[in-house]
């Protein structure tokens, strides 16, 4: 009995090896508990808003220590600033407190994920001897800065109502299924149903089920599934041969999206069965035969968040046609410094920011052209070349591993290394069927499966979770890789 | 609401229910499938593990009695602080490295590493690399694994002498542990040779050990040379100059903070 509860002790303890994800069965046992109390509370608003605050905090803390006090620390500067700005009449007084309130946001998430960088680089150019402050990035301070900014901005902007009370604030900022990695949750869209206490109806909680259901499948089966290869050939650069080398880029460009949308349809499937709506965070990227339409599928919440606050205060297309690629490239810029403190995401970004311009800046020709079959091949296959390679940068340790990797698949690529390939990684191969596969059919199939498993009885419900879980045991690798998405 | 919600309450707590019960047996057999234990009723019976039992029940698939250039110097304490990391050699690295990058993450080191295929003792002397990572990453132990490459060279105590010299000389005062080359074949004397320049408790003497090798039948296989990894940090807990904290990983490995990878000289 005492190895039992020294053990419970120990998982509710914080361990930054193990942080708390959806896909973890200590997550699982946590919300068996938080439903029943949840449901009892959910008429008394106040103390609801109370214990789903607590959950969260504690969710927080068991990814990121004691540093959901700075959770708290910035709600309540935020929220403060915001009661102020709503009281003063004067324009500059207004702007004041919008600009502390920004300023206070920013500064936070600048020490904690650029300070090292800037030191960095403030070391190269100089030739200095300083050595990296001992910095640990607090897990999701991307998401939540940024939800931050957006509620101030709203508020300023008079686009909402300040909340009157704090706790609703803390509610929105550190809701939990979009607190450590999104959906980016805005104000406009979040703070009126706090206030509807809406109750979900059976059809809603099980469409939940359904959501988290297939987010298990895509993160805890497929991304970690096909992660243990893709890593092999990023920690070797050299080491494989060039068609290896090049089913480890498709792979990464499959895993990534697995991964972040596994974590985004579990995130909007807890929220749905709170009664909550999240919006949607990904709609089918690879199906795009543009960049454009890639950004406006790809991470919903993030590039809909840059083009509010970013790209159109900077003059969006108001301002001609130059303007308007450059605005685009600087919004890209910052995406790409959001994602981590190394010019490798700045690079990430500048290069879709020059894509995004140059689809725009042909765009009057593109429209000529027929849109019949083999132009929309072509229009897809030069989109997912320029994004997949895109993703060789974001992933690999170094400039110089990425461009061995590219140099690789171009120089050492052999057709012999196929068929030992497909008989040595079938497994592997049969994930990457099962994303396409995912990816390819129409998603109102997808839908009609979820619809039949909502109207199903519960003993199928129980069937199908039972097998997808132990599915997902059958594969797992030996630890839970937490979501990529955990480090921004 | 209520309903509902106590209807996938249900479905939930009867699964995890389910889940706990099954995993108190190692795994299940249905037909001629197995399904594996996710481990839930193991986790929480199990003793807490302490650093010392952490080690038993470790088994290398290594054999040999070789001599392994010890000390048997028991005032020689392990040293319990956070270390930077710095393992430096030829392509053998790319399956020790996961696995002390595991070690290193496991118990708060961090990890750097270089690869340099194909590199000798010569090429890491001629072109004084380790000079410039030790300035890049300012380690406070060293890792080298080198002398694969040169197994067979002739005449290598005058050829290579300096070579080793040159590299220990370069790493000064910082504690290092040389892990000798995994022998295939009896070498012509590059064990000898690095084993009497970098002294007793530096040197781990890996010809003699039986591994399970990749196709080329030089390199072991990630798996053995994950126990390869094993058996030198066991050493290291015993007979180190300078032993670290090493405790066994719950993970079998990780990633280095930062690989560097060298091509080839042409």
């Amino acid at each position: 009995m005492d190895n039992i509860w020294f053990n419970i002790q120990s998982l509710l303890s914080y361990d930054p090896a193990a942080p708390m994800i959806f896909s973890s069965g200590l997550f699982w046992c946590l919300f068996i508990l938080f439903l029943p109390v949840y449901a009892i509370l959910k008429k008394r608003r106040l103390q609801m808003l109370v214990f789903v605050v607590a959950f969260s905090l504690y969710f927080y803390y068991k990814s990121s220590g004691w540093f959901f006090m700075l959770l708290v620390g910035t709600s309540l500067v935020d929220w403060g600033l915001s009661r102020i700005m709503v009281s003063m009449c004067s324009r500059w007084q207004r702007r004041l407190c919008l600009t502390a309130s920004i300023v206070v946001s920013l500064s936070v998430l600048c020490y904690f994920k650029y300070a090292n960088f800037f030191l960095w680089n403030w070391n190269s150019m100089v030739e200095g001897n300083f050595q990296p402050l001992d910095i640990i990035l607090p897990v999701g301070i991307s998401f939540y800065t940024f939800q931050s900014i957006s509620y101030i901005v709203d508020v300023y902007k008079g686009r909402v109502a300040p909340t009157r009370r704090w706790i609703d604030y803390m509610f929105f900022l550190s809701f939990f299924p979009a607190l450590v990695a999104g959906p980016i949750v805005r104000a406009d869209y979040f703070l009126p149903q706090i206030e509807r206490n809406h109750t979900a109806v059976s059809a809603e909680m099980y469409w939940g089920f359904w959501l988290i259901l297939i987010g298990v499948v895509k993160k805890a089966l497929i991304a970690d599934y096909i992660s243990q290869y893709n890593d092999l050939i990023f920690a070797s650069p050299t080491g494989y041969s060039g068609f290896e080398s090049l089913m480890g880029v498709i792979g990464y460009t499959m895993q990534i999206y697995c991964d972040f949308s596994g974590y985004s349809d579990m995130a909007i499937g807890i929220a749905l069965i709170m009664g909550f709506r999240l919006s949607k965070n990904f709609d089918f990227p690879y199906k795009s035969k543009n960049l454009t339409e890639f950004w406006r599928r790809w991470h919903i919440s993030l590039s809909s968040w840059l083009r509010d606050y970013v790209y159109i205060p900077l003059g969006g297309n108001r301002r001609g046609t130059l303007r308007t690629y450059v605005n685009n490239f600087l919004t890209m810029l910052i995406g790409g410094l959001w994602h981590g403190a190394a010019w490798k995401f700045v690079f990430w970004g500048a290069m879709h920011g020059v894509g995004l311009a140059v689809h725009k800046a042909l765009a009057p020709i593109l429209r000529k052209i027929p849109d019949v079959w083999p132009v929309r091949a072509v229009s897809w296959s030069a989109t997912m070349i320029y994004v997949s390679l895109l993703w060789v940068f974001f992933r690999a340790d170094s400039w110089l591993d990425s461009w061995l990797i590219i140099k690789n698949i171009f120089t050492n690529f052999s057709p012999a290394h196929i068929l030992p390939f497909v008989q040595v990684r079938w497994v592997w191969l049969l994930m990457m069927s099962l994303i396409v596969v995912l990816h390819s059919v129409p998603s109102r199939w997808i839908d009609g499966i979820g619809r039949w498993f909502v109207r199903s009885p519960w003993i199928v419900k129980l069937v199908v979770f039972v097998a997808v879980v132990q599915i997902v045991v059958q594969f797992m690798s030996q630890e839970v890789a937490p979501f990529i998405y955990f480090q921004f | 609401m209520k309903k509902g919600l106590w209807g996938l309450w249900a479905i939930l707590a009867v699964a995890l229910a389910m889940f706990l019960i099954t995993s108190s047996f190692d795994s299940i057999k249905v037909g001629s499938v197995e399904l594996k234990s996710s481990g839930m009723a193991r986790r929480l019976m199990r003793p807490p593990v302490t650093d010392a039992e952490s080690l038993v029940g470790i088994v290398a698939e290594t054999v040999g009695s070789v001599e392994r250039f010890t000390v048997n110097d028991d005032a020689n304490v392990v040293d319990t602080a956070s270390k930077t990391i710095l393992f430096i050699g030829d392509s053998m690295l790319e399956g020790l490295s996961p696995r002390l990058a595991a070690y290193a993450k496991e118990n708060g080191h961090t990890l750097y590493t270089v690869i340099w295929y194909s590199s000798t003792s010569k090429i890491w002397s001629d072109a004084a690399k380790l000079t410039t990572y030790i300035r890049k990453f300012r380690p406070d132990y060293i890792f080298i694994c080198l002398g694969a490459n040169e197994l067979f060279v002739k005449d290598i105590m005058t050829k290579r002498d300096v070579c080793v010299r040159n590299i220990i000389k370069e790493i000064g005062d910082i504690p290092f542990v040389w892990i000798g080359p995994p022998n295939w074949k009896p070498d012509t004397g590059i064990n000898r040779l690095i084993a009497n320049n970098a002294g007793n408790g530096h040197y781990f003497k890996s010809d003699g050990m039986k591994f399970d090798r990749a196709k080329d039948g030089a390199h072991p296989t990630h798996q053995s040379a994950a126990l390869w990894m094993d058996s030198v940090v066991r050493w290291m807990s015993l007979h180190a100059r300078h032993p670290i904290k090493l405790d066994v990983p719950s993970v079998a490995q990780a990633r280095p903070k930062k690989v560097e990878v060298l091509q080839p000289l042409k």
